[in-house]
């Protein structure tokens, strides 16, 4: 079967990228998100293998949508995405239970590897 | 491969180009208010997806101005520093910078680092005074800044006054032709001035609403307005403000913002109490004030709210009495609503003691005459002790108002809409006289009637006596209504409701203030516009 995936990114660009880049590797991308809210009622909705999460949206940081998915899905893997320049909140995300981190901009292969490594459960990190 | 491309692209300068006109408004508001939570984090959010999509898309130039930015902001964002001082100006050319970049980008151009900005971005990072230099150096932005044309064009209002007046040409000889078709029969010509019709409509609308512009532009200049006088008059003020986005003719807004303005300065001057009065009277130590703005099928309605004291009905009544404007009796009888009326006359002024504000000798008569030159309407709704309410109701565009044609002595005349209560038709015998005068009942209220043609009779003395029996048949009645003031106005006959475009009155005849201008029927006949206002005074001098 394949894994599902749920993208929160609030830049349309980022997450049209990212899309591609999984669907064609195969996965069953089960939604996009744009902010906290969306982010959260998604995953309750959808209940996704994995989520990808932009450390930065606009009405919360992801650091809050991460702790309150994890709540709620505690075996959710959660990779957190991030451009460099925010590295103290992303090691607190790794810290608050996410899986790994891709920092933007990323090439299909790293984020392939990151997502599959992340879904086997090795805590693989860039 | 090549279309996904393609793809990224269009959506990566989109998203840019949103991000910089976002990232603008921002910072202007950051001039303003530099510790401004929200406006802070969102242009820390969007430098960062620049910077990343930007590398993403291999736009490095970018990516590095925004990295840099970004790490700035969110310094300011943590508190670290403030909004302030020499990185001000560096942080606004990195906008710009941001912006020529991302139109480059757009135009298929080279980028280049801008190497000055960015070692002063490094500076300010890193605690140190940038180097600041005239905008002379940026000869390579302003190159590509020639290459794009705002999509918006400012245009002086003169110039939309004079498409305006056109226009109003224009209609009326639309009229004149569909009348003259009609007339000839010609099928042909019929179908050619049906178009043509249809076009002068479509021009007529997009002309006036070409003119409109949201009330927000008046509204958002109050919050400050407020606070001065608030501050001034030692009151404690709230302000809400709503229906910004409501759309209304320029020139009308124009026109109202001194209204609005003594409006306001009233509402807080005279109306809410200080906090000590209202903790005495069981009220919140903070007076509200609401701005709000609606529409209203074709009208615009604007008002002004205040939870303060409320007028006082004995002492206006009191004060009517004492300026000399009714005898003792007659204001005994006044109810509320037609007291509150008294406040717009001439002369009348409630304001006892003359504030550094809001007492400026201007009365609500200036307010009331300046609603009524736009064929709007001023109303009062007010409890003593709970607040008050000005209403204003306005015309959405001043070009064509609605009208109620009637026939007077084989001529035909008009009657704004915005005055006409209703019409109806009436047999002498549902007409009573009392004191000379004719009255009418109209539901459950006693209005006083006249025959227009003896009201405007060339004559200054009183009306003659209503004589009943000359009256044969059904009348045909206008009720108009001014200021709350109903009257009836008998005419020989009902024509059409009708819109008009209103044309001031030349030479002779706007000595008579009677007339509100004048207006060409498609029949090629002239047609006066009565004006409501001076009928009805005209009324209260001569009636019998």
């Amino acid at each position: 079967m394949k894994n599902r995936i749920l993208i929160v990114d609030d830049s349309f660009y980022m997450r049209t990228m990212l899309k591609n880049m999984l669907t064609d590797a195969g996965y069953d991308v089960v939604g996009e998100a744009a902010n906290g809210q969306q982010a959260r009622d998604l995953a309750s909705e959808t209940k996704p293998d994995l989520i990808t999460l932009d450390v930065i949206l606009p009405d919360n940081t992801g650091l809050e949508v991460l702790k309150d998915i994890r709540q709620e899905l505690p075996d959710v893997k959660i990779v957190m995405c991030s451009a460099v320049g925010q590295e103290v909140i992303v090691n607190e995300a790794l810290e608050s239970g996410a899986s790994a981190y891709i920092v933007k901009p990323f090439s299909e292969d790293k984020v392939l590897e990151i997502v599959g490594g992340a879904l086997q459960d090795s805590g693989a990190s860039a | 491969m090549k279309s996904r491309e393609q793809e990224y692209r269009e959506l990566f300068m989109a998203e840019a180009l949103e991000a910089y006109d976002a990232m603008s408004q921002h910072m202007s508001v950051l001039e303003k208010r530099p510790g401004d939570e929200g406006a802070l984090n969102e242009v820390f959010r969007l430098l960062h997806n620049l910077k990343a999509n930007a590398r993403a898309m291999g736009h490095d130039a970018i990516g590095e101005v925004a990295h840099r930015m970004e790490t700035i902001f969110g310094q300011i964002r943590s508190k670290e520093r403030p909004f302030a001082g020499s990185m001000v100006p560096v942080l606004f050319s990195g906008i710009d910078v941001l912006g020529g970049m991302i139109r480059a980008v757009g135009a298929n151009l080279p980028l280049t680092e801008n190497v000055p900005l960015v070692e002063n971005l490094d500076r300010v990072i890193e605690g140190e005074e940038p180097v600041l230099v005239d905008d002379e150096s940026g000869t390579e932005e302003d190159a590509t800044r020639k290459l794009e044309l705002s999509d918006l064009v400012y245009i002086p209002i003169k110039k939309l006054d004079h498409l305006l007046n056109l226009v109003g040409e224009l209609i009326i000889d639309r009229d004149r032709v569909l009348t003259l078709a009609q007339e000839i029969g010609d099928t042909t010509l019929q179908s050619v001035t049906a178009h043509l019709s249809r076009l002068a409509d479509d021009l007529q609308y997009s002309v006036m609403d070409a003119r409109l512009v949201g009330v927000g532009t008046l509204f958002n200049k109050f919050p400050r307005v407020v606070r001065d006088v608030a501050t001034a008059e030692q009151k404690q003020v709230e302000l809400t403000i709503s229906g910004q986005d409501i759309q209304i003719d320029r020139n009308i807004l124009q026109i109202i913002t001194d209204s609005l303005l003594h409006l306001v300065r009233n509402a807080i001057g005279h109306g809410i109490e200080t906090p000590q009065e209202r903790l005495k009277a069981g009220k919140p130590e903070v007076g509200q004030l609401t701005l709000s703005a609606q529409t209203d099928r074709d009208n615009v309605l604007i008002r002004i709210s205040d939870d303060g004291r409320g007028v006082d009905a004995e002492r206006v009544r009191r004060k009517a009495v004492e300026r000399g404007l009714l005898s003792r009796e007659a204001a005994a009888r006044l109810n509320e609503a037609e007291v509150h009326n008294l406040l717009f006359e001439a002369g009348f002024s409630t304001a006892e003691q003359v504030t550094e504000i809001s007492g400026r000798g201007v009365g609500l008569d200036v307010v009331k005459l300046a609603i009524d030159s736009l064929g709007g309407q001023l109303r009062v709704d007010s409890r003593l002790g709970q607040g008050t309410t000005f209403t204003l109701v306005l015309p959405t565009s001043i070009a064509v108002k609605g009208a109620l044609l009637f026939e007077l002595d084989g001529h035909p005349y008009a009657l704004p809409l915005m005055h006409t209560d209703s019409v109806v038709s009436l047999r002498p015998e549902k007409l009573h006289v009392v004191g000379g005068t004719l009255l009418a009942k109209v539901l459950a209220e006693n209005i006083p009637v006249v025959r227009l043609a003896d009201l405007l009779a060339d004559n200054d003395d009183a009306l003659p006596p209503a004589n009943r029996a000359a009256l044969l048949g059904p009348q045909d009645i206008i009720i108009t209504n001014y200021n709350g003031r109903k009257l009836g106005l008998i005419v020989d006959r009902f024509l059409r409701q009708q819109d008009i475009v209103i044309k001031p009155v030349s030479q002779p005849l706007d000595m008579i203030d009677l007339f509100g201008g004048v207006t060409l029927l498609g029949s090629g006949q002239v047609c006066l516009v009565l004006d409501v206002p001076a009928i009805t005074r005209l009324f209260l001098s001569r009636r019998p």
